[in-house]
């Protein structure tokens, strides 16, 4: 018999740290046992994993950490229910499952040779940290052209990964936009929602993909500007959320019309998404 | 070839030593699937069980895992035993009903074990129907009355004795044990033409309603359908091609498990997100995901409508939405043209 | 019946018409014998759909704070009851109801036909005969032999609610004991009654058919679907069954109506009846209520009084 899907591996988590200043989203490093697990748990920019908190439950979550960082996997979790509660007080060095990896990926080889421009609203930046970090390592960097991350949050306290944003600030090879909603004391950049400031940057469109995660409200918005600066449906990516269960197509509750998000997804463009039912 | 009901029961007896085998037996006024131990507890005179079969590759509540927790350790545990069995009495729409559900299981990308492993060690005796309900329409869907598909050995009840059919190679394998065939008369042929000839009285039309489909998402057909539905799931129970499940975990103190259990895309909260979130929190929308994943999406993912006509949600919905209707409806729906 | 589904018709023709409601919720003739299913009729030409017999089972109650706008709704007696707890409960608007009452001589209970003519095929009603062809074999019956369990014992057939009543009304004849059933139920010994609700609660497949047909079962989030804290695991066995279905009827103490809908409703036939009559008995000798029957006196458990009896909590 093949490996079964749902038994997960064994992974100890090593970090549980609090992201963000409302205490409602902590990251958590997971590491592998074994060289072996590693090695069979090979992953992509925009693929999830299905994390167990033994005694609890099981949830499905985007891997925040690229390929290029080995020996561990990265998860950010808000803290809404059972699973994420348990998570977010569990203490360093217990053992969860992890089941994964599952979904599709950003399509990193189409965007090969152009330039990127990532957007991101509040803690739906998890998978865009992946690709971001995938594409500045030394490795890839020269595959792709200009990166442009957009980043907003409602506060400054809420933004996530503030280490890697300010090693970005710092970095030529990525050019980092972060924005907040309303003014604050001390901070100096961008302030304004995500599709005001899309509209500001201005991205070109030319040889450009667009890759957008955020709430719904957020992506409503932003789909508009990017049309006006000439991105059409098939340059623009996003990543979707669904109530999942068995991550394998299987218990049927994460559909879009014939798509499950879980199997076919999480990742679509908007000329695919246009294919799909409107509502679900 | 035929085979006296007296030597059939003989062999089946014989077969009940080695293997499970479960058959249709009477159950406070109905029937339903049960183990045996003798032909002679097997219902002879029966049209189908209240619930579906599918039980036997699906059951309702599934132990996928279990696990046991000593301070921040962990140890995992995954036990599946299953028992070679022979599933006996089982109708054409619901063999048909196995088939489609076998696409579920194994995807373009996964296999589930738990389903298969049932799945693999079981053999399959269908037996046609020769009472036909006002319920039943699987004629309408490309099956019938005596339909041997997805059976593994076949019988025509002629009374006294079955005719007797090997499909498949298991079924082969199985038929090679049973004693006492013989020729068919002219009188068996005519019984068993006759048979073979039924049709359901009960008719759909199902030849264009994909293609329908797939232009009426936004079809105010979808406004009035669902008033009377109680949204509760007895329809997704009693059919042998709903297919959805929800995972949780059972515990007790530092052991547990992980268990699969029916759900079904009628409950309101099958889609509720753990921002609160609900995608699918009209029953409009529940009804539309019903009917589209039935007879669309599940066409265009495994090439064939998730539906055999058995007639078991007809007959167990409290109130009376009836499918069929349903889907005279769709035929019937004018489009909107943009 | 006749000259009432003819009235029926005209009363609904004449709310649409003068625009009174938006919609009336009444039966129609379903797609299987001896069924009538719920309808939602909005215009006045389609009012001849409605019809009124003993084939009528649904409590219709349990759609109207479901629909939005103004509704009438046709209400036998228990519906009505079922209609009171819902506005004593603040779940309905008084002023958005129309209450077409009808008194009820009961309901058909198909599965007690099934059982001996097999699948029904086709069946007639006329002056208290149903006539049946099965598919095992055709039978005469009169309406009283096949009448549903609860029917059998209605004390309120008249509607204790309503803005018009069409029809005549029924009296009530002197019954036997009242709670017969609960109380050979009590007199069984435990080992009897255990072996009883076991083998029930065995059949019993958490569809929740039975909790979404009763009207007064209309929580946002059932006790059953709360996973913090998690109530009851997703096992299907008669033990985890039980704690739903006693949840379930001491959540309805003192309210439920004793329509019958919910064993009716049932695909298993589970009894469920069991349970809520016991409850319904204890509520009845302990605060001397039944549920629905004037404005005025609340739900029991809704409401608290300093000599409320306390023979369940307290030794005395």
């Amino acid at each position: 018999m093949e490996q079964n899907p749902y038994i997960p591996i064994t992974m100890k988590l090593i970090k549980n740290l609090c992201e963000t200043e409302d205490k409602l989203v902590n990251t958590f490093t997971l590491e592998f046992l074994s060289k072996e697990d590693e090695e069979n748990f090979k992953y992509m920019p925009g693929q999830f994993a299905e994390l167990s908190a033994y005694g609890h439950g099981e949830a499905p979550f985007g891997i925040a950490t690229s390929p290029t960082e080995p020996g561990i996997i990265k998860f950010s979790v808000a803290k809404v229910g059972c699973v994420s509660n348990a998570l977010h007080l569990m203490e360093e060095g217990t053992m969860v499952g992890v089941r994964g990896p599952m979904g599709n990926y950003y399509p990193m080889e189409t965007f090969k040779g152009k330039n990127l421009v990532i957007i991101g609203g509040g803690f739906a930046f998890t998978t865009l940290r992946s690709m971001a970090v995938y594409m500045l390592d030394e490795k890839h960097r020269a595959d792709y052209g200009d990166i442009t991350v957009i980043y907003g949050a409602r506060n400054p306290g809420l933004l996530l990964y503030k280490e890697e944003l300010a090693a970005w600030e710092a970095n030529p090879n990525i050019n980092l936009i972060t924005t907040i909603d309303r003014p604050a004391d001390g901070w100096n950049k961008h302030v304004g929602f995500i599709p005001t400031v899309v509209g500001e940057v201005a991205p070109s469109a030319v040889d450009t993909y667009a890759v957008v995660c955020g709430p719904p409200v957020m992506i409503k918005y932003t789909l508009p500007v990017l049309e006006k600066l000439g991105f059409t449906p098939e340059q623009i990516y996003t990543s979707l959320e669904m109530r999942m269960k068995c991550g394998l197509g299987i218990c049927g509750r994460c559909n879009i019309g014939p798509k499950y998000v879980c199997k076919d997804g999480p990742v679509f463009s908007m000329a695919e998404l246009k294919e799909l039912p409107s509502e679900y | 070839m035929k085979i006296s009901k007296e030597k059939f029961g003989q062999s089946f007896d014989a077969l009940a030593a080695e293997y499970q085998v479960i058959a249709p037996v009477s159950d406070a006024g109905s029937v339903s699937f049960k183990a045996v131990k003798k032909f002679s507890e097997v219902k002879q005179d029966y049209l189908n069980s209240k619930l579906p079969p599918k039980s036997f590759f699906f059951p309702q509540h599934e132990k996928l895992l279990s696990y046991k927790k000593e301070g921040k350790e962990v140890t995992v545990k995954n036990e599946l035993k299953v028992e070679k069995t022979i599933l006996f009495g089982i109708r054409p729409c619901d063999a048909k009903g196995f088939l489609l559900l076998d696409k579920v299981f194994k995807n373009d990308q996964y296999t589930d074990p738990y389903y298969f492993e049932r799945r693999d060690n079981t053999i399959i005796v269908g037996v046609a129907c020769n009472k036909i309900a006002p319920t039943c329409f699987c004629s309408s869907l490309g099956l019938s009355p005596a339909s041997s598909v997805g059976s593994d050995i076949f019988l025509i009840d002629l009374g006294d004795s079955y005719q007797i059919e090997a499909i498949s190679d298991n079924g082969k394998f199985l038929l090679g044990g049973f004693e006492g065939l013989e020729e068919l008369s002219n009188e068996d042929q005519t019984l068993v033409d006759t048979i073979q000839s039924a049709e359901t009285t009960s008719k759909v039309d199902v030849s264009t309603i994909t293609a329908k489909l797939d232009k009426m998402f936004d079809s105010p057909y979808w406004d009035t359908l669902h008033e009377k539905c109680l949204s509760c799931n007895a329809c997704s129970f009693s059919c042998p091609t709903c297919h959805c499940f929800d995972i949780s975990e059972e515990v007790l103190k530092n052991e547990g498990s992980r268990v699969r259990t029916w759900d079904g895309c009628m409950a309101p909260l099958f889609t509720l997100h753990g921002s609160g979130h609900n995608p699918r929190d009209q029953k409009k929308s529940r009804w539309r995901q019903r009917m589209l994943h039935k007879f669309n999406y599940f066409v265009h993912n495994n090439g064939d409508i998730a539906c055999v006509g058995c007639g078991r949600c007809i007959k167990n919905c409290p109130v009376n939405l009836d499918i069929r209707q349903a889907i005279d409806g769709v035929n019937k729906a004018e489009l909107v043209v943009d | 019946m006749t000259s009432t589904i003819d009235e029926l018709r005209k009363t609904a023709r004449q709310l649409l018409t003068d625009g009174k409601v938006d919609v009336v919720i009444g039966y129609e003739k379903g797609s299987l014998p001896l069924k009538a299913t719920p309808c939602f009729v909005r215009s006045p030409q389609d009012v001849d759909k409605l019809i009124w017999d003993e084939t009528c089972e649904n409590n219709l109650a349990a759609f109207v704070a479901k629909t939005s706008g103004k509704k009438a709704i046709i209400a036998k007696g228990c519906d009505s009851r079922a209609l009171m707890v819902l506005l004593q409960e603040n779940q309905l608007a008084r002023e958005d109801l129309y209450i077409i009452g009808v008194s009820c001589q009961g309901v058909i209970d198909q599965r007690k036909i099934e059982t001996e003519t097999g699948e029904i095929i086709a069946a007639s009603l006329a002056d208290g005969k149903i006539s049946v062809q099965g598919i095992e074999c055709d039978k005469v019956f009169s309406f009283t032999e096949v009448k549903d369990i609860t029917c059998q014992t209605c004390r309120y057939p008249n509607p204790v609610l309503e803005d018009v009543h069409i029809g005549g009304s029924i009296e009530v004849t002197e019954q036997a004991t009242a709670f017969a059933d609960v109380i050979d139920m009590e007199n069984k010994s435990d080992s009897e009654r255990k072996a009883y609700f076991k083998e029930q609660m065995s059949k019993c497949i958490r569809c929740y058919a039975c909790r979404n047909v009763c009207p007064l079962c209309y929580c946002q989030e059932c006790f059953v679907d709360c996973n913090s804290p998690k109530w009851l695991t997703g096992g299907v066995d008669s033990a985890e069954n039980l704690m739903f279905q006693t949840g379930r009827a001491l959540h309805l103490a003192g309210r439920c109506v004793e329509c019958g809908a919910c064993s009716r409703a049932c695909p298993q036939g589970v009894d469920i009846r069991a349970l809520s009559r016991k409850v319904n008995k204890d509520v009845k000798e302990m605060y001397n209520h039944e549920s629905g029957l004037t404005e005025e006196v609340k739900p029991a458990l809704n409401v608290y009084s300093a000599d409320d009896p306390e023979a369940f909590l307290v030794k005395e």
